[in-house]
């Protein structure tokens, strides 16, 4: 594993199998295939629904909105649409969150203030 | 500000630190960091991915013209001009993955200028950045004024 991003995986209590991915570090090309491999695990291990925490995600470029594509295809494989209702991005950066407005993901992918303000929205 | 390093991945992070600390050393406002990151970033993902598919060194030099930073990136890969990657459209969902379209896309946005170079021994990328060294632009202004 990379030292350049972090992934810790933890599931949220309640009625629904929600697992949420707190990101630190950078997300580019070397380390996107570690979030689409954490995000598969946590999907294979029973994770309905996933919270990408990207408060930490100190560079963002399109390789990382690449793996966030590929795990709404996880999530939603027979919606290729990125409007899957089962991912869910909290608290971008700054960084991170200029990439999504520059790019428009952000009128696709939704983006929330908090962990429980995304798990109230499920 | 020079750095020479192998077309890797794992080299990413590294760049884009050195990006950073030759901005700065350049004297560019640090509001520009972010988007200098970024087109680099871009830049030598494809080079890397596009370009080399495989093992090659990258040449990466910043330097300062007037009040614009200039960025040149040299490579030995085939040749490969980002300005003519396939445009992505965001509004298609599956243009939104498309290889090289998203970071080509992010590079013109935050770059002024992107003139691709075929040179004798592969490629050549000049991405400017204008109007961001503060000191000179505070030397023009008072020139000016």
């Amino acid at each position: 594993m990379s030292e350049d991003l972090q992934i810790r995986i933890s599931r949220e209590e309640g009625d629904k199998a929600v697992s949420v991915l707190r990101l630190n570090g950078s997300l580019d090309a070397n380390t996107q295939g570690e979030l689409e491999s954490k995000a598969q695990e946590a999907v294979d291990s029973g994770a309905e629904y996933l919270l990408l925490d990207m408060s930490g995600v100190e560079y963002l470029g399109s390789a990382g909105m690449r793996a966030i594509h590929a795990i709404t295809n996880i999530l939603s494989p027979d919606d290729p649409s990125m409007r899957s209702a089962r991912l869910k991005v909290v608290n971008p950066s700054p960084a991170a969150a200029k990439i999504f407005k520059t790019l428009g993901f952000d009128s696709f992918i939704d983006i929330h203030d908090s962990i429980d303000e995304a798990v109230a929205g499920l | 500000m020079r750095l020479k390093v192998r077309a890797d991945l794992g080299q990413l992070r590294r760049i884009r630190e050195f990006v950073t600390d030759s901005a700065s050393a350049l004297g560019a406002e640090s509001t520009s960091f972010d988007d200098l990151r970024l087109a680099v970033d871009e830049a030598v993902t494809n080079i890397i991915t596009h370009g080399y598919g495989g093992a090659g060194d990258i040449e990466l030099e910043l330097s300062s013209e007037g009040s614009d930073l200039i960025v040149r990136l040299r490579d030995n890969a085939p040749s490969f001009d980002p300005n003519l990657a396939p445009e992505a459209d965001l509004r298609l969902p599956g243009d939104r993955e498309k290889s090289g379209g998203l970071g080509v896309y992010l590079m013109q946005s935050v770059m002024d200028e992107i003139i691709h170079r075929s040179i004798e021994t592969g490629n050549e990328l000049v991405m400017t950045k204008r109007n961001v060294i503060g000191s000179a632009r505070l030397s023009a202004a008072e020139k000016d004024g």
